[in-house]
């Protein structure tokens, strides 16, 4: 009787495929970005520890963090657990009959679980109060409150801003008693961290060789294959993800991991920035009101947004830009011979000098063998020992075809 | 608390400041940010949508709500609440427009700093009403307390409920105001109750008031009583 309107999803259609496809062929998108363009960035700090909400575009996530005591694993006896929880139900609505739940929630659980306790980021031995007895528990809620593309970034630079600002109360244990004292008695504790990892999306779709960053739910649904890559701010790779049909090669996912982890290292900076920000307020307190999530109104003045924080920095990147242009138009006529068309439409349309230029900017970082391996074979993930082989052959193949 | 110093104090018999953002969220029919102090919720409507067989009735609309805290499951406490919202949301809904059909309201809670059952009523109330979801009246929630010094508080911060000796919240329709939920908490008086229940009503008529102001600016009239300059200048 009703149609499902609200829950029906951009780019689900033949028309909005072909037409994002279309547009795509000649590097346009729908809100005018460049295909190495981002959206802004907004963090909004809670008034309490470890409560974020970022925003990235229209795509809105909250993450929460909390702490209890708990009992460790018999296997890990002295370290601190850190749990993730992803929800995807209410105010977001994508939670209802949608046959694309499931697999969103897996893949956004999986991202996260990879990149943040996989990669290890936080010290959790630090968190350990009694060995076998006492550890902390940290627990990270992140719920979804609005989904215009891109969840994966936003949660995972929300998760990382919510476990960098959040404080946990001391706490000591002598003769088997264990004291927890507030803050008022003694300072909160922040966690402590191995490194910062955050997480760059990249659609790909088969009219353009060109991986388009940060793309909207639209983009995203008609997109052919995605990549996330998370990187931290060593510029050391600590999660991929790569699926979808788009025969991929080497050298597109390379120009991805360069420009990634170039936006990894810029949006650490940032959070670290707000942060900062954020504690000068809160010293401030007494004189001024402090005002939490009422940042999030739209009257409110001070914003934390990735463009009016990264000002200076994004200027000195310009600057390096115009350095290595040279080189640049060199990278950009890479020839190929299946997307000789587009190539020369790209060259037409003035390509965005800085995805190019991040190419060969940090051309020194990435060993070029080491990088490829789990990457080729998009369509199914077979076990390690003859995958490698297989994409060896790959590797040698790719020349003759280009 | 983690907040430092102190917000300033609003007098015991004035609510505090409110503010909301409508449609704030994209997927949805009608979405609200809803704050009153330092408290904030999002409501968020979808309706009238297909409902699962199960639920269906075929003389009215299903209403389904729910309530998100913000760490963690919902646990009693929430489920409480929620009870509360879809009791008043019942009464005030004109259900009989879309038979066969499922109203789906969420609320989600960004900060709680005090009288969140007040704050999660009138947000899903406002939601409704910018969704564009039929409803016999309107209805405002206002939450008082008794401190241990006997004075009644309206709309208390989380600061000033740690001392409270009795706590009530209150919802009142838009047509007559009519009690639509009543919610109390620890020992009073009946006179006492009394005294509460015309203070919030009271109260309630400046929500009504802030409710029919931010919807005119919403939709792109004057709120009334206020004429601005361009006004003045075509007259």
């Amino acid at each position: 009787m009703f149609m499902n309107t609200g829950l029906f999803e951009p780019g689900k259609t033949k028309t909005e495929r072909k037409f994002v496809q279309q547009a795509v062929k000649q590097s346009q998108r729908l809100d005018g970005r460049k295909s190495g363009e981002s959206r802004n960035v907004e963090i909004t700090f809670g008034g309490e520890y470890g409560s974020v909400i970022v925003a990235l575009g229209e795509t809105k996530v909250m993450a929460q963090v909390t702490c209890d005591m708990g009992t460790p694993t018999t296997s890990r006896p002295n370290e601190g657990k850190l749990q993730l929880f992803v929800t995807l139900a209410g105010v977001s609505y994508l939670d209802s009959v949608q046959k694309t739940h499931d697999k969103r929630s897996l893949t956004l659980n999986s991202l996260l679980e990879r990149t943040f306790r996989t990669s290890r980021c936080v010290d959790l031995e630090s968190l350990c109060v009694a060995s076998e007895l006492h550890v902390w528990c940290i627990r990270v809620d992140v719920n979804v409150l609005n989904h215009d593309g891109n969840l994966y970034d936003a949660s995972t630079i929300a998760v990382l801003a919510a476990l960098m600002h959040f404080r946990r109360p001391d706490v000591t244990f002598t003769d088997g008693e264990l004291r927890t004292y507030t803050e008022k008695e003694r300072d909160m504790i922040p966690l402590l961290f191995l490194h910062y990892p955050v997480s760059v999306t990249y659609c790909i779709y088969t009219s353009n060789f060109q991986p388009f960053v940060d793309p909207t739910l639209l983009e995203e649904n008609c997109a052919d294959s995605t990549i996330i890559l998370s990187f931290n701010s060593y510029q050391e790779l600590c999660t991929l993800n790569a699926g979808g049909t788009v025969p991929t090669d080497v050298r597109t996912i390379m120009q991805c991991a360069r420009s990634a982890a170039n936006r990894c290292k810029a949006m650490v900076t940032f959070v670290r920035k707000a942060l900062d920000l954020d504690e000068q307020q809160r010293l401030q307190g007494s004189t001024r009101k402090y005002t939490g999530m009422l940042g999030l109104m739209a009257k409110s003045s001070q914003k934390l947004s990735f463009r009016t924080l990264m000002k200076g920095e994004q200027k000195q990147e310009q600057q390096q830009q115009h350095k290595s242009e040279d080189m640049d138009i060199e990278a950009e006529a890479r020839p190929s011979a299946k997307l000789e068309e587009c190539v020369a439409e790209n060259v037409e349309n003035d390509q965005p000098a800085q995805e190019e230029d991040l190419r060969m900017d940090a051309s020194g970082w990435l060993p070029q063998e080491a990088e490829p391996e789990p990457i080729i074979d998009l369509t199914k993930q077979g076990p390690g020992k003859p995958k490698r082989k297989r994409n060896k052959g790959n590797k040698k193949k790719q020349p003759q075809s280009s | 608390m983690n907040i430092p110093g102190k917000t300033e104090k609003v007098a015991n018999d004035k609510l505090r400041e409110m503010q909301c953002e409508f449609n704030p969220l994209s997927r949805c029919d009608g979405s609200v940010m809803y704050c009153q102090g330092a408290t904030v919720v999002i409501s968020a409507v979808l309706g009238p949508i297909e409902v699962k067989t199960q639920n269906l009735s075929i003389d009215g609309s299903y209403l389904e709500c729910n309530y998100r805290p913000k760490a963690g499951l919902p646990q009693v406490k929430e489920r409480i609440r929620e009870a509360a919202v879809r009791d008043v949301l019942e009464l005030a809904l004109l259900s009989e427009a879309y038979p066969r059909s499922k109203m789906s309201l969420q609320i989600q809670e960004l900060e709680d700093r005090g009288s969140i059952d007040a704050c999660a009523l009138n947000s899903a109330c406002l939601a409704m009403l910018i969704g564009g979801l039929p409803l016999k009246c309107s209805f405002a929630a206002v939450h008082c307390i008794i401190n241990d010094q006997g004075e009644y508080v309206l709309d208390p911060d989380q600061r000033e409920t740690v001392h409270q000796r009795a706590s009530f919240t209150f919802a009142f329709d838009s047509l007559e105001g009519n009690l639509l939920l009543v919610q109390t908490k620890g020992s009073f008086k009946i006179a006492e109750f009394n005294d509460v229940e015309s203070l919030c009503r009271s109260a309630s008529a400046e929500i009504f008031r802030f409710y029919r102001n931010n919807i005119a600016n919403y939709h792109c009239r004057r709120p009334e009583g206020q004429k601005t300059s361009e006004d003045n200048m075509e007259t």
